[in-house]
């Protein structure tokens, strides 16, 4: 009974945790129909500013705990005027969703820069001495924690409810075109709920600092679990955020009490999906009565990027000769490895486009595969004497599976459920590749894993691995080119823009996500598989979550939507840091800030703003020719 | 009565406390060109979302050439060759003119994703046919020289006929049309009144949903009035030019009858 108090009481101080960044993405969402995935890495750069301001320059907590959190809201402010606000105007939902990645891996790769990978712990606000209560021993940083939750409860609930600004914001949720008319600046009140949230965010990694390991990361964590708490309680409400939020604390403590805490995260995952299948709208549907219709109205879709057949048949054979003869360009083993990387990293990013680019479906798990991919060909080659191809092919078949398996789940959701799904499926991979030791080696990862083979054909050194990539590559483009120029390619990008109108006309909306997130998922475990062996060692960081937020930069920065164009992001990002090697450890940062500035002023990506100067180059000569001038296709 | 190519019998729907369609039947004669006119707030849009069970019915039967619609899921209405527009011009973003037309073909394609992306040469054949059919219909609605131009680029009245040209390319056997003139002017309005005969005469059933008066008298067999959700009259556009209710309906309105 003590133990069942102490792990209740224990649930309640981590969920009070949560319920803090819940109220902070309800309260985002509320004004802005936004989610904002970057709300934990607000948490953790409040609590490492703590910390440096209290050990580093010896100011007292109390002082500390102040600094800090105004600092975090001024980095708020900072990202919300400059980027989160101009860009809600502008981009389409699922812009803004990739935009807050992108915010969050940039902040994450910040707190890279300036505290490094080692964890850190703040001390204790009052003293390490537990006090006793009800027979059990509590630690006082849980009165901290909980009592920060209320405060901020209250304090929200006044500020919304009882003053002026709180109606002004509220009026921007209901219908912020109206609020407009009304004399509302929107842009301020968007901000200023923004720069709030950021501000509880801060106060709650603040308080959990005590009681958690904080490493650079560990936001995704604050993130995701916050994200967890609001899609129970019910987006956009501020009770279903509270209520959510300590229901997850309570249940992820009792499993890692009494089954293991392996599979805390496994519960809250399921405990997610079993609310989401029971009621869709989370336990507290907010009824929120926003007009979609008047906030979608200008987006900025990216431009249309087309080359004609003859132009891109000449430019795209010119590119494959470039490709093979490159090797003999450079004798350094470093680029040539990186070189493999990239084109292992685009056989993911083929599959990643067409979910993302083609079909509008947001995947920020796709890492999620890689593991799956890798682990299974690199353990069953090693381990049981499979040849390599047996093993990429079994990957694959196993990642369709979870594909599958995954899209019954999220078939029911709507909005941004898969992108978030997607995201809780690999963290929840990231989680078992750590955890199953016996089977993946752990933490420190796989070893011995042989070269991939094709019968006697062993590809064991870079050049080879290259060809090899080479040709599937060439294959995989021109079977997916196949695809999307056809009735395929049209159905998934109508389903990308107007599902109703969509399937007004007969496509089969269900059955086309769920082809292409198989395609995509296939395609993710064959690059897996491709990296374990060419690196001979997998281990869990290789494929994680991070891997999963790179791969999205590479694909926006190189261009939605044109199958070849996310080669260029993956070339850019995976080799600058191989040729200027003093950017390495900005890596994560330039990641997401690149991210960030392609949304804003690349709408097409590195492949989009080349081909419109080809075209343009193209459409003189064939005027200066005396022939029609070439029509339109690119704004 | 089999024949028929719609065949509506007391369909109702409530939203909370309003019947927004209360007993409304009526019958679509094959071939026919059918107009449903009405107030504002009558229940057009509505009857339309009932009829492909974009909404379900709180009562009432719908028969689609002698086959029940009951229960059949709005993505494959299509399938049984009745295809609608929508009031808003829902072209889709991000593709061309030509690109836009051709997603209406979607059912008409036989070769599968397999097939298409092997490049086999009966996937390739089926496209070029397609493509050759969305341009001569392009081509017929003055449509042909942006082709290649991004669709959300054209103009409302463009895109509002780029709708029926891409619900044409589904080859329906009833086609219904909600506000297809809504925001057209008079030289583009004389355009979709040929084009509309020009539907009929292929022998493709037309259910048209417009306020303008003009087109529906130049163009309608017969026309359907709506008004609170129920059926005031329905007959020849002369007859209801002359009805005493149709007129009362409309006093204080802008009913345009010119």
């Amino acid at each position: 009974m003590t133990e069942a108090i102490q792990i209740v009481l224990g649930g309640l101080m981590q969920g009070s945790v949560f319920a803090i960044v819940a109220l902070g993405f309800s309260l985002v969402f509320r004004v802005t129909g936004a989610i904002n995935l970057a709300q934990g890495a607000f948490c953790i750069l409040g609590a490492l500013l703590t910390y440096s301001l209290d050990q580093h320059f010896g100011w007292p907590m109390a002082t500390a705990v102040a600094g800090a959190a105004a600092i975090t809201a001024l980095v708020g402010l900072v990202i919300g005027a400059a980027i989160f606000v101009p860009a809600l105007s502008r981009l389409p939902m699922s812009s803004m969703l990739i935009l807050t990645a992108g915010l969050l891996t940039m902040v994450e790769g910040l707190v890279l820069v300036v505290w490094g990978s080692q964890p850190y712990a703040l001390p204790p606000f009052s003293g390490e001495a537990p006090v006793e209560l009800f027979g059990v021993r509590v630690t006082t940083q849980g009165f901290w924690i909980i009592g920060a939750a209320a405060a901020i409860i209250v304090c929200l609930w006044y500020l919304l409810m009882r003053t002026a600004a709180g109606k002004a914001l509220r009026a921007c949720a209901e219908n912020p075109m109206a609020a407009r008319l009304m004399g509302i600046n929107v842009a301020r009140a968007t901000l200023a709920s923004f720069v709030l949230a950021a501000f509880i965010g801060g106060l709650g990694g603040i308080v959990v600092g005590p009681i958690t390991s904080l490493e650079f990361d560990t936001g995704r964590f604050f993130t995701v679990y916050g994200f967890i708490a609001v899609a129970i309680g019910g987006l956009g409400s501020f009770v279903g955020a509270v209520v959510g939020g300590l229901m997850l604390g309570v249940v992820e403590q009792l499993a890692a009490g009494y089954v293991s805490s392996m599979f805390a995260d496994s519960l809250a995952f399921a405990l997610l999906l079993v609310v989401l299948l029971w009621r869709p709208n989370g336990l507290f549907s907010a009824d929120l009565g926003r007009r979609t219709d008047v906030r979608e109205g200008q987006r900025i879709y990216p431009p249309i990027v087309r080359l004609q057949g003859r132009t891109a048949a000449i430019l795209g054979a010119l590119a494959v000769l470039g490709l093979v003869l490159l090797p003999a360009l450079t004798s350094s083993i470093s680029v040539m490895s990186s070189l493999v990387i990239t084109g292992i990293l685009f056989i993911a990013l083929l599959g990643l486009d067409l979910l993302m680019g083609y079909t509008g479906q947001v995947s920020l798990g796709q890492a999620g595969f890689m593991a799956i991919g890798g682990y299974a060909a690199a353990i069953l080659a090693t381990n049981h004497g499979w040849s390599p191809l047996a093993g990429t092919a079994a990957g694959m078949l196993l990642s369709v599976a979870c594909a599958i398996v995954l899209s019954l789940f999220t078939m029911r959701l709507r909005g941004h459920s898969l992108a978030l799904a997607t995201l809780a499926f690999g963290l929840l991979v990231d989680s078992l590749t750590v955890g199953l030791t016996d089977l993946t080696g752990g933490p420190s990862g796989l070893v011995g894993i042989p070269s991939f083979a094709i019968g006697s054909l062993v590809f064991d050194t870079p050049t080879k691995t290259y060809y090899l990539l080479i040709a599937l590559i060439v294959a995989l483009v021109l079977l997916l080119l196949g695809g999307v120029r056809s009735s395929f390619g049209r159905a998934l990008q109508a389903v990308r823009t107007d599902q109703t109108a969509a399937s007004a006309l007969g496509v089969n909306v269900a059955r086309h996500k769920l082809i292409v997130l198989s395609i995509s998922a296939a395609l993710a475990s064959l690059s897996g598989s491709l990296y374990a062996f060419n690196f001979h060692f997998l281990s869990p960081e290789m494929v994680g979550t991070s891997v999963s937020l790179a791969l999205i930069s590479m694909l926006v920065l190189g261009g939605e939507g044109t199958l070849v164009g996310p080669l260029f992001g993956a070339a850019l990002l995976t080799m600058l840091p191989t040729i200027v090697e003093p950017l390495a450890s900005y890596k994560t940062f330039a990641s997401g800030a690149l991210l960030v500035l392609a949304l804003r002023y690349l709408p097409g990506g590195m492949y989009g703003a080349a081909v419109t100067r080809i075209r343009r180059l193209v459409g003189a000569r064939a005027a200066a020719a005396g022939l029609a001038p070439a029509t339109g296709g690119l704004r | 009565m089999s024949t028929a190519a719609l065949y509506v019998r007391g369909l109702a729907k409530t939203f909370g406390g309003l019947r927004a369609v209360d007993d409304v039947s009526f019958t679509v004669p094959h071939g026919s060109l059918t107009a449903l006119i009405g107030p504002n707030g009558a229940g057009k849009t509505t009857l339309f979302n009932l009829i492909t069970n974009f909404y379900r019915p709180d009562a009432g039967d719908v028969r689609f050439y002698g086959e029940s619609l009951a229960g059949v899921a709005p993505g494959r209405i299509a399938e049984r060759g009745l295809v609608r527009t929508f009031q808003s011009a829902r072209i889709f973003p991000g593709m061309t003119t030509l690109e836009n037309a051709l997603v209406g073909a979607h059912l008409q394609v036989r070769a599968g994703p397999l097939a298409q992306m092997l490049w086999l040469g009966s996937a390739r054949r089926e496209e070029r046919a397609l493509f050759a059919r969305a341009e001569a219909l392009l081509e017929l609605v003055g449509l042909a020289a942006q082709r290649d131009s991004a669709a959300t680029d054209l103009p409302m009245g463009a895109q509002k006929l780029l709708e029926v040209v891409r619900a044409l390319m589904a080859r329906p056997r009833l086609l219904l049309l909600d506000e297809p003139a809504a925001g057209l002017n008079d030289s583009e309005t004389a355009e979709l009144a040929a084009l509309l005969r020009a539907i009929r005469a292929n022998g493709i059933t037309v259910v048209l949903v417009e306020h303008n008066m003009s087109l529906v008298m130049g163009v309608a067999d017969q026309v359907v009035v709506l008004d609170a959700g129920t059926v005031l009259a329905s007959g020849t556009p002369a007859q209801m030019q002359s009805d005493r209710r149709v007129i009362e309906a409309y006093i204080g309105q802008d009913a345009g009858v010119n």
